[in-house]
């Protein structure tokens, strides 16, 4: 313990051998059980005993058994300063049980031949998954579509940029157009597939085809062909989202000093110059945070085009969780499922943080 | 029946002080006539009981009264009781406890089978506790249950598809005989008698329920001077003859383009493979041979032969007409079809379950209202032979059975304990019976008719209800049930996988992406053999055969 801690320790911990033994004692012995418990589990679902056990909560049991011991252990092996740990260590333990052993258990299930259907539940089959999302053209159609999903987003983030400059200017009801402006956001995707989708651009009647024709637009679709459909999902995905962007923009515009913008103005600097000079560069830092959140929103993609398109036309919208959704719940192939899944986060983790890293070293000669 | 037909039906036939009159006159002369029969003919008097009692629950709570309240399911529950307390004595079951899980669509179904169930619950003194599931949860709740083992049900509303995936799993009590005999098998229409409801020659299944597609054409294109010609198309050549024919015509209700039949193009969870089976079916789907999607010896798809082919090939035909098809039809999934497009007066020829006729009268998006026929299946003048494998010029018909219906099945857990095993095949007994079946195809129950004695219009004009409706709306179902050449679905384990693969290859193939039909027929049959061989090769033969009665 450092000298400093010393002056918010408000009392004295006089730790004895027998407590530390029975701290020690305490937390090993809820560990062995817990292990203990979980190898008989194993057996037991393998076949090796006989137990009979009909589920796995004796493991969970012991599990929470454990960590109820490992935090009081912390108490009375370090005192004070395990008190302290307690305001971490609970929420530590539930991140690990509901996020870490389920994505050991879908590792588990990722790699096994696993079709609900099948008589003989879950088998092991090694890399046959990943062999068979290797030569899975729809996967592979539908990663190379997201590619074209995430382009987008940077002329999102140009109009939601433009919003946000509007906004923040001196206009006539700008706090309604602030709340007008975020209702897209507030619409539920499902039913913005609804009311836009198949309501507003249906090729008859709807008021947008409509409108087309009397642009002269003979024969108005908006999903027949497999460039205007993923136009028109990108622009009703977009719609949604632009808000999202445009709001933290706008609160990044609202925290820059309205001095520097003055004093560029007294310099004699144009509106255009002082935005590039000034504006931008100041707003870089909020620019990549939302376009890194919106690059996680868009790579989840999946409500608008499975109500929409299904993925069609032949593939065109495709999306890769509208892709899994099908292969996971329509054909109820959960290890396949869960494989395509997992390699995709890996994917989008590995992505994020290069894009991260990019975009550190890309702000720090700025700072 | 189905909600949206009874209010098609109240709405068509306003109730007036005299044909409420009528109704009840002929009422009280089918009854007076039940009577004088007992005496003086052969008929016996259980028959003459059934006739009144059927008149009575007719009345429940009356045509053109609102819609019924559970206080009515339960009179009719009790008073559909004769047949338990004939085999069960009271308070036979006291204490014994069983869950039924079912659906809760439209607030029907299990709703419904409450209110039923209360009235026998209360003399038989058994407790029912209720599962209640939306449609799109029921697929994953089922098979998860199956997959953990987990089935925590005793009794179990399901569709005659998963039979594969519960019978054929041994997950099912076998019925008993006494069940057959109270809910009245024979009565049952012909495509609904076994096979379906049996796995390997053993019955399981208490019918509810009855599905088809039917052809549904707009009587305003059809006729002399017609733009459609002068008679409904037949078959799936005249189908697509008239749908090229008319390109460049107008639409004789909405001055808008006049468009034939309408393809869904679009996948719809599985379930937009009914629509290409409708038209290959009439190709493949051979009276000598009850297996038309795959080799029941080897599992091997029949879905790149040459009829289906012929079949995906009439509509790349369609697709490659400008103009066949609205704008967007690549887009247009089967309620898109029907909804969007038909009965909002676009295209003139659809095929569909029972509802779409209905809605056209009363859906307030509908404009098509009175210019609304039926049919059965467009047939084929030639019909492919999978076992000689040569066509042959013959006309064939073969209307699709999708779906076949809801029934009541009894799980395993009761197997053990006969008391309960018999009060759970007694509540399902109850739920399917004669006559309680009557009043369920008659009100809003989310159920078809599917019984021989559903189709005696006699009883409906004498409940109130306006026989020609009727007659139409009824007919084009009786046909299709009791066509000797229907085409029933495989009831095998995972089937909608091999519908949603399908659904995925064709979206591919309409849309250009394969180079021909045979191309996307091979790709479909490429996928079917991954998921047999995935599921299991040699069970999925073994159970084919077994849904098959082979």
């Amino acid at each position: 313990m450092s000298g400093g801690d010393h002056l918010h320790v408000v009392t004295g911990d006089a730790i004895g051998d027998r407590r530390r033994a029975f701290g020690l004692w305490l937390v090993r012995g809820a560990g062995a059980l817990v292990a203990l418990v979980a190898a008989v589990q194993a057996l037991d679902a393998a076949g090796v005993v006989g137990l009979g056990l009909g589920n796995w909560r004796p493991t969970l049991y012991a599990w929470v058994a454990f960590c109820i011991c490992l935090c009081w252990g912390q108490v009375i092996l370090h005192g004070e300063q395990g008190k302290r740990s307690l305001f971490v260590l609970p929420a530590a333990l539930f991140v690990v049980s509901i996020v870490i052993f389920p994505l050991i258990f879908a590792l588990g299930i990722a790699f096994s031949n696993w079709n609900l259907s099948s008589p003989d539940g879950r088998q092991f089959n090694g890399l046959d998954n990943l062999r068979q999302m290797w030569g899975d053209p729809f996967y592979w159609n539908a990663l190379r579509n997201m590619v074209f999903y995430t382009l987008a987003i940077a002329v999102e983030y140009a109009i939601a940029f433009g919003l946000a400059l509007l906004l923040n200017a001196q206009i006539r009801a700008r706090k309604f157009f602030r709340v007008v402006f975020l209702l897209p956001l507030m619409l539920s995707p499902v039913a913005v597939s609804w009311m836009i989708g198949k309501s507003m651009l249906e090729a008859r009647f709807g008021p947008m085809a409509r409108f087309a024709r009397w642009l002269g637009w003979e024969n108005p679709s908006f999903f027949g062909t497999p460039e205007i459909a993923r136009a028109t999902i990108m622009v009703m995905d977009a719609w949604t989202y632009i808000p999202l962007m445009m709001i933290m923009i706008l609160a990044g515009l609202q925290a820059i000093p309205r001095e520097l913008n003055e004093a560029a103005e007294v310099d004699g600097a144009s509106a255009w110059r002082r935005f590039w000079e000034i504006t931008f560069p100041l707003m870089l830092p909020v620019s990549i945070t939302a376009i890194l959140i919106r690059i996680i929103f868009k790579l989840k993609l999946a409500d608008i085009i499975i109500n929409v398109t299904a993925g069609g036309p032949g593939g065109a919208t495709d999306s890769v969780t509208s892709f899994i959704f099908r292969e996971y719940r329509d054909r109820s192939n959960v290890g396949y499922g869960t494989l395509l899944a997992i390699f995709y986060l890996v994917l989008i983790v590995v992505a994020m943080t290069v894009l991260i890293k990019l975009a550190e070293r890309w702000m720090r000669p700025r700072y | 029946m189905k909600v949206e037909i009874y209010n098609a039906i109240m709405r068509r036939q306003r109730m007036t002080r005299r044909s409420v009159l009528r109704g009840a006159a002929g009422l009280g002369a089918m009854a007076a006539l039940g009577g004088v029969a007992t005496g003086v003919s052969v008929r016996p008097a259980w028959a003459a009981d059934s006739a009144a009692l059927r008149a009575q629950i007719l009345k429940i709570p009356g045509v053109g009264m609102g819609s019924p309240t559970d206080a009515d399911w339960q009179k009719v529950g009790e008073m559909c009781l004769g047949p338990t307390r004939e085999r069960v004595a009271q308070g036979e079951f006291a204490g014994v406890e069983l869950t039924f899980m079912g659906l809760n669509n439209q607030n029907l179904h299990n709703f419904l089978f409450r209110g039923f169930l209360k009235p026998w619950e209360a003399y038989t003194g058994a407790r029912i506790n209720w599962i209640d599931l939306a449609q799109a949860d029921y697929n994953a709740r089922l098979q998860q249950s199956i997959a953990t083992g987990t089935v925590d049900f005793d009794i179990l509303e399901m569709g005659a598809p998963f039979e594969g995936d519960t019978a054929g799993r041994g997950l099912l009590d076998e019925m008993p005989g006494w069940v057959s005999e109270q809910i009245d098998e024979s009565d049952l229409v012909g495509y609904l008698q076994p096979p379906v409801g049996t796995w390997d020659g053993k019955k399981y299944r208490v019918t509810i329920d009855g599905d088809c597609h039917t052809f549904a054409y707009r009587t305003d294109y059809f006729g002399e001077g017609a733009i459609g010609g002068p008679e409904v198309p037949r078959t799936w050549q005249q189908v697509n003859a008239v749908s090229k024919a008319l390109v460049g015509k107008t639409d004789p209700l909405t001055g808008l383009p006049a468009h034939g039949y309408l393809d869904p193009l679009k996948g719809w969870g599985g379930f937009g493979f009914y629509f290409i089976c409708n038209r290959a079916a009439a190709y493949v789907k051979h009276p000598d041979d009850p297996a038309w999607l795959f080799d029941p010896d080897t599992m091997k798809p029949r879905v790149n032969n040459p009829g289906w082919v012929q079949a995906i090939q009439d509509v790349m035909d369609l697709i490659n007409t400008p103009g066949a098809y609205p704008p967007d039809q690549i887009n247009a999934d089967p309620g898109t079809t029907a909804f969007a497009q038909f009965l909002a007066g676009t295209g003139s020829m659809l095929m569909w379950w029972g509802d779409v006729g209905s809605s056209a009268r009363t859906s307030d998006t509908s404009v098509v209202g009175d210019v609304v026929g039926f049919g059965i299946n467009p047939g084929s003048e030639r019909r492919y032979n999978h076992a000689a494998g040569a066509w042959e010029e013959t006309y064939n018909e073969a209307p699709v059975m999708a779906y076949i219906g809801w029934g009541l099945y009894v799980t395993k857990r009761v197997s053990g304990d006969a008391r309960k095993r018999k009060a759970a095949w007694s509540a399902a007994a109850h739920l399917g019976g004669r006559d309680i079946s009557l009043w369920m195809s008659a009100y809003p129950s989310g159920f078809q008719p599917y019984r021989n004695s559903h189709f005696n219009y006699e009883e409906w004009e004498a409940a109130g209800y306006d026989r020609a409706y009727v007659e139409d709306y009824l007919g084009s179902n009786r046909d299709s049930y009791n066509h000797p050449n229907a085409a029933i679905e495989p009831r095998i384990p995972g089937i909608f996988q091999y519908y949603s693969v399908a659904e995925d290859e064709l979206a591919k193939g309409f849309a250009g992406q394969y180079g021909s039909a045979q191309e996307t027929a091979d790709a479909i049959a490429a996928a079917w053999e991954r998921i047999t061989d995935q599921i299991g090769r040699e069970s999925q033969i073994a159970l084919y055969k077994a849904s098959l009665g082979l």
